[in-house]
């Protein structure tokens, strides 16, 4: 499957990813200015955190927040492997975040659901990726190493 | 191939799905005795509140069984199993003959022997029958025995129907087995506040009425109430196992290995019925929740299937989430007493940080987590929880565990320490980003 990964050596650790992940994702009127106003605000699904380093949902292989989630709210899309929050149905247990390796569920008492990173699933490309100024954030197939042979 | 499974919960919904990756075509008889197929446990106490309709509660759609293959028996109960010509009775007059079996029946809810305790208006939560009947009640009081997961969340479910609720509780602190003292005071004082009346360190010694309950007696006072919730905890439902001398484990659950095979090598266990080796306690454990149902179901149905799987232990570990409108979660071990004590030199640390609304705690054995809580704040608590199930060395590191500022990439170090331990591909692609 497809995976983004993130050169640290590109990454200037500008949020730019963030900010158009809130306002394109996550924001009700997909304009930046005014989903900085919104209320709620909108959650971005990539976080940078002090770091020069941009971290989305992994869409682990063999994901613990799908064992987790107790009435089939965390889904995997069978073509092309992405993990997403089926968000009509969840009940915010946040047993996904209890069991997230990378921490990047947010439990959001405010919109009563977990909120993740699809990596876009519905449009072409992921934004964060897109809007990277430094193309620190690109888009490669995942090597499982657990298979590579020496 | 012949496969059948006995249950149609978690477990055995996981065990089919992982059957089904491999074999496409075998025949896979289904047994559950439960009459209202796929829905989730875990998701009653909705229910109860009138929040979640029946429908809402499915945790696979309904054409399921059609879209995997599966031939289902809802509403019929397995009765017995043959296991020299490797067939299963059912309740329908049936028998079934099997290659592999899987048993998933799941537990049964503790009915106290307390006298009167067979009146009218008592129930316990488990089953979809268990709800409705709850749900049907006409009652304006409610006693609820037992503050564990189901008590607390089922007090509030009555709460928020307009029922007056008392909850009440044996041992000296709400979730026993869930929080420490501190973290139990904190979710009492909430729960208190909903408008709950929390009585701990009394036990229910009789229910009163003539037919149709009036009043719980304890040592102390009589609570009147016209209906009564138990939640006094539950047993694996081994009579099958017991029935076909399947070994049983010293805690009363089908004993299982790393495979989850049980005594018997065509037959497999997994969910609440079975026994698994407990990663914090060291020492083999019930973990009666669904994250371990479906990993260990997952892992018996490739067993089953022909595929080596091995399950590496289970954990503890509960989400209060936003049902009572305050998180708390715990995993592992909540006091270093639950686990067992492997060598002489065995250290045991426990790091708290308290503020007004929030309690955090990590123990630590030997260095590694064997325990969490989380109180008030609970993002990224499923980092503790990965290190806690990986059990890593993570001594320098307490301060970055502490830090409400914790995040991933603080704990490359500690990934790179251990790569033989983190060797899925998601953690080798940030490791190898060379942060």
């Amino acid at each position: 499957m497809q995976v983004i990964k993130v050169d640290p050596e590109k990454c200037t650790g500008c949020h730019q990813c963030e900010l158009w992940c809130g306002s394109e994702i996550a924001s009700v009127t997909k304009e930046l200015p005014q989903s900085m106003n919104e209320e709620p605000q909108p959650v971005p699904r990539v976080f940078v955190e002090g770091k020069r380093f941009a971290m989305q949902c992994r869409h682990c292989e063999e994901a613990p927040c799908l064992a987790a989630c107790p009435n089939g709210t965390m889904r995997k899309d069978p073509e092309t492997g992405l993990i997403y929050v089926h968000e009509p149905t969840c009940v915010a247990c946040w047993m996904c975040v209890m069991v997230c390796p990378f921490g990047i569920i947010t439990p959001s008492p405010v919109f009563k659901v977990a909120i993740k990173c699809d990596r876009c699933r519905n449009m072409g490309y992921p934004i964060c990726a897109e809007v990277c100024p430094t193309n620190a954030i690109y888009i490669e197939e995942r090597q499982d190493y657990r298979s590579k042979k020496f | 191939m012949k496969y059948v499974i006995v249950g149609g919960s978690a477990a055995a919904i996981s065990a089919v799905e992982a059957i089904r990756s491999v074999d496409s075509t075998s025949q896979i008889d289904l047994f559950s005795d439960e009459k209202t197929p796929l829905f989730s446990r875990v998701l009653l106490p909705y229910y109860v509140a009138k929040e979640l309709s029946k429908p809402m509660l499915n945790f696979r759609s309904a054409d399921y069984f059609d879209e995997y293959g599966i031939t289902p028996h809802i509403g019929v109960r397995v009765e017995s199993i043959d296991t020299a010509s490797k067939t299963v009775a059912a309740d329908n007059g049936e028998t079934y003959a099997y290659d592999k079996l899987l048993l998933a029946t799941g537990g049964r809810a503790i009915v106290p022997k307390i006298p009167g305790v067979d009146k009218e208006g008592i129930s316990p939560l488990k089953t979809m029958a268990d709800a409705e009947r709850v749900l049907n009640m006409k009652g304006k009081k409610a006693v609820v025995i037992g503050a564990g997961s189901i008590g607390v969340e089922a007090s509030i479910s009555l709460l928020r129907r307009g029922i007056q609720v008392t909850l009440m509780e044996q041992l000296g602190q709400v979730l026993p087995t869930v929080f420490d003292e501190e973290g139990a005071s904190i979710i009492q004082k909430v729960v208190e506040d909903m408008g709950v009346e929390v009585i701990t360190g009394e036990r229910a010694l009789e229910f009163k009425g003539n037919g149709h309950v009036s009043a719980v007696a304890t040592r102390d006072r009589e609570i009147d109430c016209d209906m009564v919730l138990l939640a006094v905890g539950v047993r694996p439902d081994i009579a099958l196992a017991q029935q076909a001398a399947i070994e049983i484990g010293s805690m009363g659950g089908i004993k299982t290995d790393e495979n989850m095979k049980t005594s018997d090598p065509d037959i497999y266990a997994a969910g609440d019925v079975c026994e698994t080796y407990d990663i914090a306690k060291t020492s083999h454990f019930i973990n009666g929740i669904w994250p371990m149902a479906v990993e260990e179901g997952q892992v018996a149905g490739l067993n089953m299937v022909g595929q080596r799987a091995v399950f590496p232990g289970s954990i503890r570990m509960n989400s209060i989430g936003n049902f009572i409108g305050f998180p708390a979660m715990s995993m592992g071990a909540t006091h270093p007493d639950e686990c067992s004590y492997v060598e002489e030199d065995c250290h045991f640390e426990e790091i708290k940080h308290r503020t007004k609304n929030t309690y955090k705690k990590i123990i630590l054995k030997n260095d590694c987590i064997v325990g969490a809580i989380f109180v008030g704040q609970t993002q990224k608590s499923g980092l503790i929880t990965t290190l806690l199930r990986k059990q890593v060395n993570v001594s320098g590191f307490i301060p970055t565990l502490m830090s409400p500022n914790l995040n991933f990439l603080d704990l490359l170090p500690v990934l790179r320490q251990h790569g033989d331990v983190f060797t899925e591909p998601e953690f080798k692609e940030i490791m190898d980003t060379g942060l």
